[in-house]
C-alpha cells in the first residue's frame, strides 16, 4: 500500500493528497491516506473522494510512502512517520519546491530524523522552474497519455472556471445563459461558493455550475474537452492540477486569465479572450474545428515533460500496472432507492426480468430490499440504510459510493430508480464514465423544488419516465430525446378462483380461525404518514365481526406499531405478496402508492384509498383523486374515520364494491411499459 | 619590524548569535571567563534571521556576561580584534550575507552545529554560511575549530569535497566545551532504573524499536524526560514515564535513575553532547552509542541498543563494578576542565600567525 502524506496539514494539503493519491489510484496503485489527516472542514465533496483512501493507523502495511509539500514539515508528519516503523526497504520519496538549499538540506535532514535513515527528497524546482501554481504543495503532475474524450459526445463539453471573476455586471451571466442554450457545445461553470449564490439567487438560476469541491480534479478532466480559464492566477489546487491533468491528457486549455498564468508557466495552452463575452466566438471560430491541430501541437510540448507523474513512480521504484485492457462482461446495475417501501425495487426487479438473459443484470439496494431481488434470481448488494444522526447523515451514501463504485467499472451501466439522485450516484457514473439511466417516476408533490430534482439529470444517458394511468397525472418535468416515456409499470401476478379459495384456507389455518370475510389493510409502515390511528379505526369496527379476518399487510421488515397486535380479529402479515392477498380479499383499504395503485388498477381489485402525504412522496391525493373521478375507487382522507367506517361496513354488508369492481372491469387499461423500459435499458447496455 | 603593533594582552571579539537556547549558548557561557583571562574580550552578538528580530539574550549566557561585565555589542558593522571566534556559524542558514565586517589577525569559527550528519548528509548549508563569513572578513588566516571528534571529521570530510577548502585550515585540537559540573557519587547499590533526557526533538530520539530496546517492561523504572514529541504522537507504554522537557529539574530526573542510556536518531549525532557529560557528573552510569562515546573516551560505555539489557544486567549484579565505571567517567571528565581549555585556547592565541615578521 502507498501512503501519501503532507509536510503541513491544512485544508489546500488535504487537497494535494486526495489529488495525488487518485492519480496513483488510476495508474493501478494501491494508495491510502492516514484518517488523522481529513480536516475537520474537509466539507461534502471532499469527504467523498476521500472516502476511498482514508485508512485507520496501522491498518495497512506501508510499501511506499510520499510525503508531499516537503518544503514546510510539521511535527505531525514526522510523528506519522515515525510511528509508521517502516522496514527499510520501504522507499519514502518526499517533494517539495524549496527556494534555497538550506531548506531542502532542512527537510531532508527533517526526515532522516524521523525516519532513521535518508529519504528521497525531489525538488519540484529542477524540473518544474515556472510551475502553473507556485505555491502548492502538490507536484502538479499527470498521467501524461492521449485519451479518447468524445467518444460518446455528439458536441464538446467546455467547461468555464470563473475564478476571481467578479459576477457584479448583470450582462456576464446573461452571457454565459446564452452560451449555455446554443447548440455548439455543452457548458459547465466551475464556481465559487459565493459565486455559486449569486448564480442561484439571479434569474440565471439554472445555470449548470459546479463548486471546486463537487468532482474530483481528474473526473472533472475526464468529462470536459475544452476548458477555459478565467481570473487571476489559478483558483487553488484543484483547479491548478484539473488543468495539469487536462492538458497532459490531451484537452484543450484556453487560458483567459488576467495574468496570462497558463501561458507563463509553458503550458501548451491557448491564449483566449480575457472577457468572457468574446469567448462563444473564440471557441465557435477559432478552437472547436481545430481541436484535433490544437491537440496535437500541444502534444509536442516539452512542458508535458515537467509533469510527468512516471518521473516520481520511478524515483519510488514503482512500476505502473498496465491498464487492464480486458474487463468483465459489462454488467447493468441497478440502484433502487428505498423510499417509504420497495417500490422502487420492485419497478426495477420488473423491468430486469424482461431484459434478455444473456445480460448480466445486478442490484445494489438497501437490506430491505434484498429479499425480494434475490428471490428473483438476481445478485444483490446490500447497502446501508440512512440514519439521522446530526453528525454524520450522509454518511450511508459515503458507504454507497464505496460499495457503487468497487463494483462498477467503465462500459457498465447504472440504472437509477428514485427521486432525489444521490451524489454517490452522481459521482460514480461521472468517475466511472458509466452510462447511466434515470428511472423517474413522476407526480412530484407541488412545493417541491423541480430545479433541486433535476439539477443531476444530465448526468443520466436516458431518462425513463414509468407513466401513470391517467393522463392527466403524466406531468413533463424536462424534455429532450433523452427522456423516455414508457407505459406504467406493474408487477402483474395471476390467481384462479381456486387459488384464490386455497389461499384463503390457508390463511384460516395459519391464523386458526375461520372466516368468511377477508379485509386487508395497506396503509403504510408509518415511514411517510403516521397511520396508526385509521389502523386502530378499522381494527375495532372489524373486532366485533366473529366472521371477518382483517389482515395490516406491510413489507417485511416494516416498522409495526404494537397496538396492531392487541385485536383479536386483526393479525399482522409481513409479505412481499401482498397482490395476492388483495386478490384473495373481500376489501382492501390502501395507500394510493403507484405500486399499490397500478395493482389495484391492473388486477381489477376494488379498494378504498387513504393516500400517504409527506414532502418527499409523490402526490397520492391526486392519483387516489383521478381513479375515485373514474368510479375505479373510493378514496378517503386520512381524517374521514366515519366515512372510512361507513365505507367498509357497506363493501362487507351490501358489497359496495360491486359498483366499482363493475366500472373497473369496463376500464380500458394502458399498455404496460416494463418491456419497453427493458428494451431500452437493453439498448443503451449495448451502446458500449 | 612588527606588521602591526600588538599589546602585551590580545584583544578577542565573541561573535555569537547569542540567543541559541541549548548547547552553544552554554558552552560560550562557560568558556567566557577562561578567554577574559587571556585577553581583552568583547562580545558582539549578531541578530540572525534564524531567530528573528528580538534581542533576547540566553539566561546562562547573561548571567556569565553580568558577572564578567562585558557588554554586548549588537549588529555592529565592523568588528575588529586580533582574535575573533565566531560561535556555530550555522545561525547564517537563512541568509545570505552575514552584515557585519570582520578585521582580524585570526578568525576561528567554532563549528557547533555538525557539518556532516552520519551517513555524510550535510547538516545544513555549510557552503552559504562559511561563504558569507568568508566575504565579510579581512583576516590573515580563517580556521574551523571542531568540537569533538566525530564534529571535526565531519568539518574534514565536508572541506574534501568542498571548493572553499583552501579558504579554511583545521584546527588541531577540539575546541571543546567545559564542562566542571560538581561531580556526585555514585548511588551505593545500582538498580535497574533507567532514563534518558534531551530536547524533545525528533532528531534526539532513537526509531521506536531501538526505544523499546533501551527501555524495556522488566527494567524497574523508565524514565524519559524530554518526551513531548512521543506524548504529542501517543507512544505511548504502560512502563514508560513520559515527562514534558521542562516538567522536572535535571536533579530531580538524575535522582531517578541509576542508569543513563541514550541513544538519538542514527541520522543524528551530538555535536558534543554536554548531556552525557552532565550524567556523568551526576555520577550515573551512561550507555550511549559509539560516535557519541567517541567524544569522552572511557567515560562512557558505547554499545547498540540490543546490548543495553545485558550491560545492565551485569552491573547491577557486580555494584563494584557499576562503582568502576562511575569513577572511570568522572575522571576522564577532567580532560574537559576550564585548565584544559585555558591550556588549549592559550596555544591558539600564542600560535605564529605564520606572516613573515
Amino acid at each position: 500500500m502507498i501512503y501519501v502524506e503532507v509536510g503541513t496539514r491544512s485544508l489546500r494539503s488535504f487537497d494535494t493528497q486526495l489529488i495525488f493519491a487518485e492519480q496513483l489510484a488510476a495508474r493501478g496503485f494501491s494508495v491510502c491516506i492516514d484518517a488523522d489527516y481529513l480536516p475537520e472542514d474537509a466539507g461534502r465533496g471532499r469527504i467523498y473522494e476521500a472516502a476511498k483512501f482514508l485508512v485507520d493507523p496501522g491498518e495497512n502495511k506501508a510499501q511506499t510512502v510520499f510525503v508531499l509539500g516537503a518544503e514546510a514539515i510539521d511535527d505531525f508528519l514526522l510523528a506519522s512517520l515515525r510511528n509508521k516503523q517502516l522496514d527499510p526497504s520501504v522507499p519514502v520519496v518526499a517533494t517539495g519546491r524549496f527556494m534555497t538549499q538550506q531548506s531542502y538540506i532542512a527537510a531532508k535532514a527533517r526526515l532522516a530524523y524521523a525516519l532513521g535513515r535518508e529519504a528521497q527528497v525531489i525538488d519540484l524546482t529542477d524540473f518544474q522552474p515556472r510551475p502553473v501554481l507556485p505555491s502548492t504543495s502538490s507536484p502538479l503532475v499527470a498521467d501524461v497519455r492521449p485519451v479518447s474524450r468524445r467518444s460518446k459526445r455528439v458536441v464538446p463539453n467546455v467547461t468555464l472556471v470563473l475564478g476571481s471573476m467578479e459576477l457584479d455586471n448583470p450582462e456576464t451571466l446573461s452571457c454565459f445563459s446564452r452560451m449555455s442554450s446554443q447548440s455548439g457545445y455543452n457548458l459547465k461553470l466551475i464556481v465559487s461558493g459565493a459565486q455559486n449564490e449569486a448564480i442561484k439567487a439571479s434569474p440565471f438560476h439554472d445555470l449548470p455550475t459546479y463548486l471546486y469541491t463537487g468532482l474530483s480534479p481528474l473526473t472533472l478532466a475526464i468529462s470536459t474537452d475544452i476548458l477555459a480559464m478565467f481570473g487571476n492566477g489559478i483558483a487553488g489546487v484543484r483547479m491548478a492540477a484539473f488543468a495539469v491533468e487536462l492538458i497532459a491528457t490531451g484537452g484543450v486549455a484556453i487560458d483567459c486569465t488576467d495574468d496570462e498564468v497558463l501561458m507563463s508557466s509553458g503550458a501548451p495552452a491557448l491564449l483566449g479572450p480575457k472577457t468572457p463575452f468574446a469567448l462563444d466566438g473564440y471557441l465557435i471560430g477559432n478552437v472547436i474545428g481545430n481541436v484535433p491541430q490544437i491537440v496535437e501541437q500541444a502534444s509536442k510540448s516539452q512542458w508535458l515533460h515537467t509533469v510527468d507523474i512516471s518521473r516520481l513512480e520511478t524515483a519510488a521504484g514503482l512500476m505502473a500496472k498496465q491498464r487492464q485492457e480486458e474487463q468483465d462482461k459489462p454488467k447493468t446495475l441497478f440502484f433502487p432507492t428505498n423510499g417509504v417501501g420497495l417500490g422502487h425495487a420492485q419497478r426495477c426487479s420488473i423491468i430486469a426480468r424482461e431484459m434478455p438473459d444473456t445480460m448480466t443484470k445486478m442490484f445494489a439496494a438497501f437490506p430491505s430490499c434484498v429479499p425480494l431481488v434475490r428471490r428473483e434470481g438476481i445478485d444483490c448488494i446490500p447497502l446501508v440504510q440512512r440514519t439521522d444522526t446530526k453528525t454524520n447523515s450522509d454518511g450511508n451514501d459515503v458507504l454507497t459510493y464505496r460499495r457503487l463504485g468497487a463494483v462498477l467499472q467503465e462500459n457498465d451501466t447504472l440504472v437509477f430508480d428514485g427521486g432525489y439522485v444521490f451524489d454517490s450516484v452522481y459521482r460514480v457514473i461521472r468517475e466511472r464514465k458509466l452510462s447511466a439511466a434515470w428511472i423517474r417516476r413522476g407526480l412530484w408533490p407541488e412545493g417541491r423544488s423541480r430545479q433541486t430534482m433535476l439539477r443531476r439529470e444530465s448526468v443520466f444517458d436516458r431518462v425513463i419516465v414509468p407513466s401513470e394511468a391517467f393522463d392527466e397525472l403524466n406531468d413533463a418535468y424536462s424534455y429532450g430525446d433523452h427522456v423516455h416515456y414508457v407505459g406504467p409499470i406493474v408487477r402483474q401476478v395471476e390467481q384462479s378462483a381456486a387459488e384464490k379459495e386455497q389461499l384463503r384456507t390457508r390463511l384460516a389455518e395459519r391464523f386458526g380461525r375461520d372466516f368468511k370475510q377477508l379485509v386487508v389493510s395497506m396503509l403504510g409502515g408509518g415511514v411517510a404518514s403516521d397511520r396508526s390511528a385509521q389502523l386502530q379505526a378499522i381494527s375495532g369496527m372489524l373486532e366485533a365481526r366473529d366472521d371477518c379476518l382483517h389482515l395490516v399487510v406491510t413489507w417485511p421488515g416494516s416498522t409495526v406499531q404494537p397496538a396492531t397486535f392487541g385485536w383479536k380479529n386483526t393479525r399482522v402479515v409481513q409479505t412481499l405478496e401482498a397482490t395476492k392477498l388483495s386478490l384473495a380479499a373481500d376489501v382492501v383499504i390502501s395507500a394510493a402508492g403507484y405500486n399499490s395503485v397500478l395493482e389495484m388498477l391492473y388486477h381489477r381489485i376494488p379498494a378504498i384509498f387513504i393516500p400517504q402525504s409527506a414532502p418527499y412522496l409523490d402526490d397520492q391525493e391526486r392519483r387516489a383523486a383521478a381513479m375515485a373521478d373514474r368510479d375505479l375507487c373510493a378514496a378517503i382522507t386520512e381524517r374521514e374515520f366515519m366515512t372510512l367506517e361507513r365505507t367498509v361496513a357497506d363493501w362487507l354488508d351490501h358489497d359496495g364494491a360491486e359498483f366499482y369492481r363493475s366500472a373497473l372491469n369496463g376500464f380500458e387499461l394502458p399498455k404496460t411499459g416494463a418491456v419497453k423500459a427493458a428494451e431500452l435499458l437493453t439498448e443503451l447496455g449495448a451502446r458500449i | 619590524m612588527l606588521a602591526f603593533e600588538r599589546s602585551n594582552t590580545p584583544t578577542i571579539a565573541y561573535v555569537i548569535e547569542p540567543r541559541f537556547s541549548g548547547g552553544t549558548s552554554a558552552a560560550v557561557a562557560a568558556e567566557l571567563p577562561v578567554a577574559a583571562e587571556c585577553g581583552q574580550v568583547v562580545v558582539h552578538a549578531i541578530t540572525s534571521r534564524a531567530f528573528g528580530t528580538n534581542q533576547h539574550v540566553s539566561p546562562v549566557l547573561r548571567q556569565v556576561l553580568d558577572e564578567l561585565n562585558i557588554p554586548i555589542i549588537w549588529d555592529a558593522p565592523r568588528i575588529s580584534a586580533d582574535f575573533v571566534f565566531l560561535h556555530n556559524p550555522s545561525f547564517l542558514k537563512f541568509q545570505d550575507t552575514l552584515g557585519t565586517r570582520i578585521i582580524a589577525r585570526e578568525l576561528y569559527v567554532i563549528t557547533h552545529e555538525n557539518f556532516l550528519r552520519p551517513g555524510g548528509a550535510e547538516g545544513f548549508d555549510v557552503s552559504s554560511c562559511l561563504s558569507q563569513i568568508e566575504a565579510s572578513t579581512i583576516s590573515l588566516r580563517k580556521t574551523l575549530a571542531p568540537i569533538s571528534p566525530f564534529n571535526r571529521s565531519g568539518v574534514v570530510d565536508w572541506l574534501a569535497t568542498s571548493r572553499v577548502a583552501r579558504q579554511w585550515d583545521v584546527l588541531g585540537s577540539d575546541w571543546f566545551n567545559i564542562c566542571e559540573t560538581e561531580m556526585r557519587a555514585p548511588c551505593e547499590t545500582p538498580q535497574d532504573r533507567r532514563g534518558r533526557h534531551s530536547r524533545p526533538g525528533f532528531e534526539k530520539f532513537p526509531v521506536i524499536a531501538d526505544l523499546d530496546s533501551c527501555f524495556p517492561s522488566h527494567s524497574q523504572c523508565n524514565v524519559i524526560l524530554g518526551a513531548d514529541a512521543l506524548l504529542n504522537a501517543r507512544v505511548l507504554r504502560a512502563h514508560w514515564t513520559l515527562l514534558p522537557f521542562d516538567a522536572i529539574t535535571v536533579q530531580e530526573f538524575f535522582g531517578m535513575i541509576d542508569f543513563f542510556v541514550y541513544f538519538t536518531a542514527p541520522t543524528w549525532q551530538e555535536s558534543f553532547g554536554r548531556v552525557v557529560a552532565e550524567a556523568v557528573a551526576a555520577g550515573k552510569v551512561v550507555l550511549t552509542n559509539p560516535d557519541t562515546g567517541a567524544t569522552f573516551g572511557k567515560a562512557v560505555l558505547t554499545c547498540q541498543p540490543s546490548q543495553v539489557d545485558t550491560i545492565i544486567v551485569d552491573l547491577i549484579a557486580q555494584p563494584q563494578k557499576y562503582h568502576d565505571q562511575v569513577a572511570r567517567s568522572q575522571s576522564a571528565l577532567q580532560n574537559y576542565s576550564a585548565g584544559k581549555f585555558k591550556a588549549m585556547l592559550s596555544g591558539v592565541l600564542c600560535a605564529d600567525s605564520e606572516v613573515n615578521k
